[in-house]
C-alpha cells in the first residue's frame, strides 16, 4: 500500500511549451543509450586521442615560440626560430605526406609568417583529429546507439504512444536524430574545442586568440557537416527494420562497402601507375578523385577539408553534393517509414 | 448532455477500400461503448478522432476542434490507451508513465510525482521499478492505462482496456473507469469486444459494422424490452408456475438457465405473477424486470447490416 495514496488528483500545473517536446524524446533516448556499458567504454576511449593531440599542440607551440634559448641565439644573429619552424615543416610535410592538406600546409610554411602558420597548423591538426581517430570512433559509437532507436519502436509498436500525444512526426524524427548527434558532438566537437582551448593556453600569449578566432567556428560547422548526414543515414537504416541487428549490420556495410569499393579503385590505379598504394599521385589521380564520393568516409573527409580550409569547393563539391543527396534521401525514407505504421 | 464528437458524412478509403462509409455520429459526455466485428472500422474511427488519419470526405469535430486541422490540440486534451501491446523498450514502468506525462507537457519532476500517484491509483506496486519489457500482459495494460490518464485528460479513448486482465483486475479497471467518469467528469469512449464490460459501465452504445454506424442508442433504451416483462427465479418446480401463469393469459418463456420470462399487460403484471405463485404453491426467489441481452442486440444488428449489404 502506498504511504500516501491521494487517489486520482486533478492536475493544476501549467504545461511546458510545445516547442521543445522533441527534447524529451532526445533526453530519454540519450538516457537509454547510456545504460549500455559498451557505449560508456566507447565514450571513454573517444577522449583518449585528445591527450595525444594535446601533446602535439604542445610541441607545435614550442616550435613556433621564441623561447629564451631562441631569443639568446637570435641576439647572436642566429635566427633559431626559423630553424625550429623548418624542423616542424619538415616533420609535418615529410612524415605525414599521405594526409590531406599537407601541400596547402607546405605553401603556408613557405609564404606565411608565424600567425598564419599557427592558424594553418592548428586547423590541420584539428582536421586530422576529426578525420582519423574520431571518425573511427563515431563509426562504432553510432553503430551501437542508432540502430535500435527506431527499429525498437517499430518492434514494440511504440509509435502510437508517441503520436497519440501532441507530438508531430517531424518532432519525433528531430528528437531521435538528436540522440546520435549528441553522442557525436560529445566525442568530436567537445574534444576539439577542448583541444583548441588547451592550444590557446599553451601558446605564448593571448594574441593567438585573434590569430585563430575562426577555428572554433570551423569546428562547429564541421560538426554540423558530420552530424546531419551520419545521423540521418543511421536512423534511416534503423527505420527500415524491426531487428536492430540488421540495422547495425547495414550501418557497418554502408561504410565498409563504400570505402572498400573506393580502395579497390585506388589499388587498381596504383597498379596501373606502378606506384605505391597511397602515393599522392595515385590519390590525386582523376579516376580516384572522381570516385572518391562513393565512400561516405571520403565524402565526410572532403567536406571537413573544405570547412577547415584545405580544399577548395571545386575540389570537394563531389563529396558535398554526395552528402547532401544522402541526407535528403535518408530523411525522405525516414519520414515515410515513420508515417507508414499510422 | 452535450455532444463531444460530431461526425458528418465521414468517409475514409484506403486504396478504394472504404474503411468508414458516410458515418454520421454524435457522442455525448459519459461512457460510450464502441462495438463492432473485426474490420468494422473501429480503429480507423479512433485514429481519425486522434487526428492521425485524415478523412477522405466529410466533416468532424471533437471537443469543439476540427479533427482535420486541429489534431494536435485534440491530442493535448485526450488520453488514448492503444489496443496493441506497445511500450517504450528499456524504460521502467514509472519512467514510462513519466515520459508519457512529459510528452503531454507536464514538467519533468511533476510528471514523476504524478506518475507515482497514478500508479498508486492503478494499484501498481513495487513492480513499477521494473523494465516494461519484462512485464506481463496485465501489467502492461495497467501501464498503458496509467499513461493514458497521467496528464488528466478530459476525454479518454480506451481500446480493449480489459483484454489480458484477470477477472479481479478487470473489475478493478472498470471501477476506475466508472470513477473517472462519475466523480471526475471525464468522458470515455471504450472500444471493446467484451459485451459484459459495456453492459457494466456504459451509458451509450455505438455499433459499427462494415464501415457504417448501425446503431447509436443509450444502453438503457437498448435494454428495454418491447413489452413489459419480468424475469422470475423460483425455488421449487418452475413448470408448475409456468402452467399457472399460462392460465392467466400472459406470455411465458422458459430460459435455459431455469428462469422464466413473463410478458403481459403493462398494468397488473406483477400482481398476476404473485397470484399465480400463490395458487401454484411456488416460492419466488427473485423477480426482476427483464431486459434485452446486449449480445442479442449486437448479433442482430450486425446480422441486419450484413443482410442489407447483400441486397441489390
Amino acid at each position: 500500500m502506498p504511504i500516501n495514496d491521494v487517489g486520482y488528483r486533478r492536475l493544476k500545473n501549467e504545461k511546458t511549451s510545445s516547442l521543445f517536446r522533441w527534447m524529451i524524446i532526445c533526453n530519454t533516448g540519450v538516457q537509454l543509450a547510456l545504460k549500455s556499458k559498451w557505449v560508456k567504454r566507447i565514450m571513454f576511449t573517444a577522449w583518449l586521442p585528445v591527450t595525444y593531440w594535446a601533446v602535439g599542440f604542445f610541441f607545435i607551440e614550442k616550435s613556433l615560440s621564441a623561447d629564451p634559448i631562441t631569443a639568446m641565439a637570435m641576439s647572436e644573429g642566429i635566427d633559431f626560430s626559423q630553424v625550429s619552424r623548418m624542423a616542424l615543416e619538415d616533420t609535418l610535410v615529410n612524415r605525414f605526406s599521405v594526409f590531406p592538406g599537407v601541400n596547402e600546409l607546405q605553401e603556408v610554411f613557405e609564404t606565411g609568417d608565424t600567425p598564419e602558420i599557427r592558424n594553418a597548423v592548428w586547423r590541420w591538426m584539428l582536421l586530422t583529429f576529426f578525420r582519423y581517430p574520431q571518425a573511427i570512433i563515431i563509426l562504432f559509437l553510432v553503430g551501437f546507439i542508432a540502430p535500435s532507436l527506431i527499429s525498437q519502436d517499430i518492434r514494440s509498436r511504440a509509435f502510437l504512444l508517441y503520436f497519440s500525444r501532441p507530438i508531430s512526426k517531424l518532432e519525433y524524427i528531430l528528437g531521435k536524430l538528436c540522440v546520435p548527434s549528441i553522442f557525436i558532438i560529445s566525442v568530436t566537437t567537445l574534444p576539439a574545442l577542448s583541444l583548441y582551448g588547451a592550444a590557446i593556453l599553451m601558446s605564448p600569449d593571448i594574441s593567438t586568440l585573434p590569430q585563430t578566432w575562426d577555428i572554433p567556428f570551423r569546428i562547429i560547422i564541421a560538426t554540423f557537416g558530420l552530424v546531419i548526414p551520419t545521423s540521418a543515414v543511421a536512423l534511416m537504416l534503423s527505420s527500415l527494420t524491426q531487428e536492430s541487428r540488421f540495422a547495425n549490420f547495414s550501418w557497418f556495410a554502408v561504410w565498409g562497402l563504400g570505402h572498400g569499393a573506393w580502395l579497390t579503385i585506388v589499388l587498381a590505379t596504383s597498379l596501373q601507375m606502378d606506384q605505391p598504394l597511397f602515393h599522392p599521385d595515385v590519390i590525386q589521380s582523376e579516376v580516384v578523385s572522381n570516385w572518391s564520393a562513393i565512400s561516405l568516409y571520403n565524402s565526410l573527409g572532403s567536406l571537413q577539408a573544405f570547412v577547415f580550409g584545405f580544399e577548395t569547393f571545386a575540389e570537394s563539391w563531389r563529396g558535398i553534393v554526395s552528402l547532401f543527396g544522402i541526407t535528403v534521401f535518408s530523411m525522405t525514407i525516414l519520414y515515410r517509414r515513420v508515417s507508414s505504421p499510422i | 448532455m452535450t455532444s463531444l464528437v460530431s461526425l458528418k458524412q465521414i468517409t475514409k478509403t484506403f486504396k478504394s477500400l472504404p474503411a468508414l462509409d458516410g458515418i454520421d455520429l454524435e457522442i455525448r459526455s459519459g461512457i460510450t461503448g464502441l462495438l463492432g466485428p473485426n474490420g468494422a472500422g473501429k480503429s480507423t474511427l479512433i485514429k481519425l478522432l486522434l487526428g492521425l488519419v485524415k478523412p477522405t470526405s466529410g466533416a468532424a469535430t471533437f471537443l469543439g476542434y476540427d479533427v482535420i486541422k486541429d489534431g494536435r490540440k485534440i491530442r493535448n486534451r485526450i488520453g488514448y490507451m492503444p489496443e496493441d501491446d506497445c511500450y517504450i523498450s528499456g524504460l521502467s514502468g514509472v519512467n514510462a508513465v513519466q515520459f508519457s506525462g512529459c510528452l503531454s507537457g507536464i514538467p519533468k519532476t511533476e510528471a514523476l510525482r504524478r506518475a507515482h500517484e497514478i500508479l498508486d491509483f492503478c494499484d501498481m506496486k513495487q513492480e513499477r521499478y521494473r523494465i516494461v519489457d519484462t512485464y506481463s500482459t496485465g501489467m502492461r495494460q495497467k501501464i498503458k492505462f496509467a499513461s493514458a490518464i497521467v496528464h488528466d485528460p478530459e476525454f479518454l479513448i480506451l481500446d480493449e482496456p480489459t483484454s489480458g486482465l484477470d477477472p479481479e483486475e478487470r473489475d478493478a479497471l472498470l471501477n476506475r473507469i466508472r470513477l473517472l467518469a462519475t466523480e471526475m467528469g471525464k468522458s470515455v469512449l471504450i472500444s471493446t469486444h467484451i459485451l459484459p464490460d459495456v453492459q457494466a459501465i456504459c451509458d451509450d452504445v455505438v455499433i459499427l459494422s462494415q464501415g457504417q454506424v448501425r446503431l447509436s442508442e443509450p444502453l438503457e433504451t437498448l435494454n428495454r424490452t418491447k413489452e413489459p416483462s419480468f424475469c422470475i427465479r423460483v425455488l421449487e418446480d418452475v413448470d408448475q408456475l409456468a402452467d399457472a401463469l399460462k392460465k392467466s393469459n400472459v406470455k411465458v418463456t422458459k430460459n435455459p438457465d431455469g428462469t422464466l420470462t413473463v410478458a403481459g399487460p403493462s398494468t397488473g403484471l406483477a400482481e398476476i405473477i404473485w397470484r399465480s405463485a400463490f395458487d401454484s404453491g411456488v416460492s419466488i426467489q427473485s423477480l426482476t424486470p427483464a431486459r434485452n441481452s446486449l449480445e442479442e442486440v449486437f448479433l442482430s444488428t450486425v446480422a441486419d447490416s450484413r443482410g442489407t449489404e447483400g441486397e441489390p
